[in-house]
């Protein structure tokens, strides 16, 4: 059991640097959306922003809009923001890659030529992938609450702390799935950047499915193909709960991907 | 020398040994219509150091890593120590020390880090003392230890990964090229490690180029020649098998309008020197010089080199 740990230790060190700067970076976002939302607040622009929205926007938030257009609302946003939902979307595929990469500089060789077994490789992926989606959302939460509570005005409502966890859940979820969907193909694949610049694509192709199916028809039928699809924040910001029903779908994505991973590593052949 | 070599080959080709260090049966690799390695047998003893080799792409590096099982044969198999590579590989591979060809590490690391992952991978502990030995031995200091790889040049990393497949002190040893970038020095501290090695009883198995380096370290050669076995003899019989220079001086001059025995090709014949090539044994030479004035014999040692470059040669064709 120590040399799996060995490796988990080696691989969190290893990306330490990355997610720490992107959880730095996307806490001082939330604290940013924080000071936009006060200073709007306290210019009492909310509605004037609303009007300046196009009206597919409109259509695409439907009801959900009104509850955008607020403190909390905006506040929320650092939790959809495609600014953050890519960096995470990014990350998960960046880690999920990771053995694939090890592959190609030859690394792989000198572990595997250990008494080590395969499926370790993949494990110790999902490791590294859940401790560092636990340290980018923590850090979110951390800068959304701090910021409250340092630079939010008197008397301004706050989202609620479920509203919040809510959002952090479904994203962690949501990122897992994509790392799963990253390491089945990079399992399968001898490059890197073929193995990243496929499930980027995808991730692109799913996000503007989702997003195209909500404001046109047709794509709607094809919409649940898309994990986006299953991150709901607007439905949320309206007060619905946390979907039990979205968390489990993304979670058999997650548990699909990973499996398929450990199945296609165990196989393949470890050669650069 | 094709059927000689061959009967070599199927003299050597012995029952296969349950503990044997490696065992190969029947292995082969096909990538697709490419087939690197095929059906290829070998048995490497215990306590001996062979020596493996081939031109570029026969399929050398492929066999070592089937044998970590980093790669799946299409067929056959392949033990090591008794421990089938692939049902087994964890066992096999916990008494074998590998350095690859190309060591494939995070240049921001220290050596030290390095060692000390690799050793806490390899799941048993290390003698710290031991290591230390080895890195006196190839001239290796803490201070380099120290060091980021981006730092170190090309025989350093070398010697990293010597120390790497070393420190364990495994019964088994798997070298792809390993002197390559070693300074001359480094080469013999090498050279001096695998014969005390050997002494101890471990077994090599090292892929090679440079035939010199074969010649003095193995015991025995196996040559690769697109996937298959083409030559598996130890050094000693093969160079039985090559030509030996002989320079023949004489005390007054002799006529040149001679006949040889079979195996002697002639490089030059003057009134007073003659110089041949001849394969196998002097004898028929000898009696033939008995009755001529002979001042002096000079027999140039056969070299492996000429052997295998005829293999070699042979593949290319």
């Amino acid at each position: 059991m120590r040399a799996p740990l060995v490796l988990i230790g080696y691989s969190l060190k290893r990306v330490r640097t990355l997610v720490i700067a992107m959880a730095v970076l996307l806490a001082m976002f939330q604290i940013l959306l924080i000071l936009v939302a006060g200073s709007i607040q306290r210019s009492g622009s909310f509605e004037q922003l609303g009007e300046l929205m196009p009206p597919f926007v409109r259509q695409i938030l439907g009801s959900s809009f009104v509850a955008l257009m607020s403190f909390s609302g905006i506040v929320s946003v650092g939790y959809f923001h495609l600014s953050v939902m890519g960096s995470l979307v990014g990350l998960s595929i960046a880690l999920g890659t990771m053995p694939t990469s090890e592959i190609e500089i030859g690394f792989m060789d000198l572990i595997l030529s250990r008494p080590f077994a395969r499926h370790w490789i993949i494990t110790r992926s999902i490791v590294v992938m859940v401790v560092s989606t636990a340290a980018v959302l923590g850090m979110m939460l951390i800068g959304t609450w701090a910021g409250l509570a340092w630079l939010a005005d008197n008397g301004v409502r706050w989202p609620s702390s479920t509203l919040i966890l809510s959002l952090a859940v479904n994203l962690a979820v949501l990122m897992l799935s994509w790392n799963a969907i990253a390491m089945a193909i990079g399992a399968g694949a001898r490059r890197r950047s073929v193995a990243g610049g496929l499930a980027g694509l995808l991730a692109l192709a799913m996000y503007l499915l989702d997003y195209i199916a909500r404001a046109w028809q047709p794509a709607e039928r094809v919409a649940w193909l898309s994990p986006f699809r299953y991150y709901s924040p607007f439905e949320m910001l309206m007060g619905n709960g946390l979907s039990g029903k979205n968390l489990a779908i993304l979670g058999c994505i997650t548990v699909v991907g990973f499996a398929l991973a450990y199945a296609l590593f165990s196989r393949r052949d470890v050669s650069h | 020398m094709a059927r000689e070599s061959a009967s070599l080959y199927n003299a050597r080709v012995h029952a296969e040994s349950p503990e044997s260090p490696i065992s190969i049966r029947g292995l082969t690799k096909r990538y697709g219509r490419l087939t690197a390695v095929s059906n290829l047998d070998l048995e490497v003893d215990q306590g001996e150091i062979l020596g493996f080799l081939g031109l570029n792409g026969a399929g050398k590096s492929t066999t070592i890593r089937i044998l970590l099982d980093l790669l799946r044969p299409t067929a056959g198999r392949a033990s090591m120590l008794g421990h089938d590579c692939q049902k087994d590989g964890l066992r096999a591979r916990s008494l074998a020390g590998y350095l690859p060809g190309e060591l494939g590490i995070y240049s921001d690391l220290t050596g030290r880090t390095v060692l000390d992952f690799l050793a806490g991978l390899s799941g048993k502990p290390i003698d710290r003392e031991y290591r230390g030995e080895l890195q006196e031995r190839l001239g290796f200091s803490d201070d380099d230890l120290r060091r980021k790889l981006r730092e170190y040049s090309t025989g350093m990393k070398r010697k990293l990964g010597l120390l790497q497949a070393f420190q364990a002190d495994p019964p088994l040893l798997i070298l792809d090229e390993p002197t390559e970038g070693l300074d001359p020095l480094a080469q013999e501290s090498f050279y001096q490690l695998l014969a005390d090695l050997k002494l101890k009883g471990r077994t090599v198995f090292m892929s090679s180029h440079v035939l010199s380096e074969v010649a003095r370290v193995c015991d025995r050669v196996a040559v690769l020649r697109k996937g298959e076995l083409a030559l598996l003899a130890s050094v000693e019989e093969i160079k039985k098998f090559a030509a030996r220079r002989v320079r023949v001086f004489f005390a007054e001059e002799v006529g040149v309008d001679q006949v040889f025995p079979p195996g002697h090709q002639i490089e030059k014949l003057e009134p007073r020197l003659w110089s041949l090539r001849v394969e196998g044994l002097l004898g028929p030479l000898l009696t033939l010089l008995s009755t001529f004035p002979v001042a002096d014999i000079e027999v140039e040692e056969p070299r492996l080199e000429d052997v295998l470059i005829k293999y070699y040669r042979r593949e290319q064709e």
